[in-house]
């Protein structure tokens, strides 16, 4: 059986099981652990205390605890990645046995923040070695230990930007002469230009 | 199996039987806290300053002991094995019944231990890939170049504390090399030869 929200594949075996776990608490409660759910994915930290009473009333032990929110965690980030609309996540759901009521409940919570969770996905999307701040400063050189006269300006550019392998921030520092920070600003005036011209 | 300890094992353990038997059992807990958490030369001075023994004589004893355990955990031997290996340092039969009572309330603590010792190869944490196209460099424009950015997690060691991560990069067809090579070796899994030796593994 392929489903599009396992981006048109089978689905996995857990999934499967634990969908009969989140069956057994009622479908308010279904909702609230959602909402729980979307929090965690969304950034903003899950309150797992608040999970834990939710889910005291069907008797979840602490394995049954972690399993409904790695389902739910599943389904909600595997659907905004797939790009699925509400009412086919309902019907696959359902098909896969998921009650009516805790669907439509999942659903609901799901066409409210998918737009949100798809930004957020977007955010964390692979990206190497983002560059974080830039700060420039202009000097003009007098003289040096080889030329009695310089007087030329020279700029000096510091790059802070995390590294493409070990992730942790890099400041980089150069100093560009003012012709080659010319050449410089024209070639990333021109990769603006054609940026803009996708946007 | 039995054990073969060394001339120079057993002269260690020779402090054991002059000592109290509450003694060898505090020694004992010593020694797995050692074998858990590294040696504490504090700890041997207090004990010999309070037996008035040489320091070097305690820490012989707690060594002597930590290998014996390791040594025992290592090849997972059974009860009599292990009271058969001790019974040649010639202690009583007290002192062989608290080295038993040790190794058996903590041999699978002193393995899941050996355990993380052993793997030192980076393995497979997690993946996250994107893919681009390129469309212009600074010397030619109008391209139009797919490419795969691939980042792997890897761990070292058993407890996947450290994180390494390696960024590779590939165009489509080498891509597609690669998923029929993986899938080649995932295949080989199901082969009649594998099947029989995993069989027989069991």
């Amino acid at each position: 059986m392929r489903f599009r929200f396992c981006g048109d594949l089978d689905c996995p075996d857990w999934v499967l099981a634990e969908i009969s776990t989140l069956a057994k608490i009622s479908s308010v409660k279904m909702k609230l652990l959602c909402a729980q759910v979307l929090k965690d994915l969304l950034g903003e930290g899950i309150d797992y205390d608040k999970v834990v009473k939710l889910t005291a009333d069907a008797k979840f032990d602490s394995g049954d605890i972690k399993a409904s929110v790695a389902v739910l965690s599943f389904i909600f980030s595997s659907a905004a990645k797939h790009d699925v609309d509400s009412e086919s996540l309902s019907s696959e759901l359902q098909q896969l046995g998921l009650p009516k009521e805790h669907t439509t409940g999942l659903c609901k919570s799901y066409e409210d923040k998918h737009t949100a969770l798809q930004d957020k996905l977007r955010q964390t999307s692979l990206r190497l070695g983002n560059l974080e701040a830039v700060s420039w400063r202009v000097d003009y050189t007098l003289s040096s230990s080889v030329l009695m006269e310089v007087n030329e300006p020279v700029i000096q550019l510091k790059l802070q930007a995390k590294g493409a392998e070990s992730g942790s921030m890099e400041t980089t520092v150069v100093s560009v002469s003012s012709d080659k920070f010319r050449v410089l600003l024209a070639e990333l005036k021109q990769a603006q230009a054609m940026m803009n011209a996708l946007q | 199996m039995l054990l073969v300890l060394s001339e120079e094992h057993k002269e260690h353990l020779s402090f054991l039987p002059k000592v109290d038997v509450a003694v060898v059992a505090e020694f004992g807990r010593i020694a797995l806290e050692f074998l858990r958490r590294g040696t504490s030369r504090k700890i041997y001075e207090g004990a010999a300053r309070k037996l008035c023994v040489p320091v070097e004589m305690v820490q012989h004893g707690v060594e002597g002991l930590m290998f014996l355990m390791t040594e025992s955990s290592k090849h997972m031997i059974s009860e009599v094995d292990f009271l058969d290996s001790v019974l040649v340092l010639g202690f009583g039969e007290e002192l062989n019944q608290i080295l038993l009572q040790l190794y058996l309330q903590h041999h699978s603590q002193i393995r899941s231990v050996l355990t993380l010792l052993s793997s030192n190869m980076p393995a497979y944490h997690n993946v996250e890939w994107r893919l681009d196209v390129q469309l212009a460099s600074r010397s030619i424009r109008h391209q139009a170049i797919p490419m795969l950015t691939l980042r792997l997690l890897l761990t070292r060691g058993r407890d996947g504390s450290t994180d390494h991560s390696r960024v590779l990069q590939t165009d489509p067809s080498t891509l597609l090399h690669l998923i029929s090579t993986l899938e080649a070796a995932l295949a080989a899994m199901k082969t009649s030869h594998t099947r029989r030796i995993l069989r027989n593994i069991k």
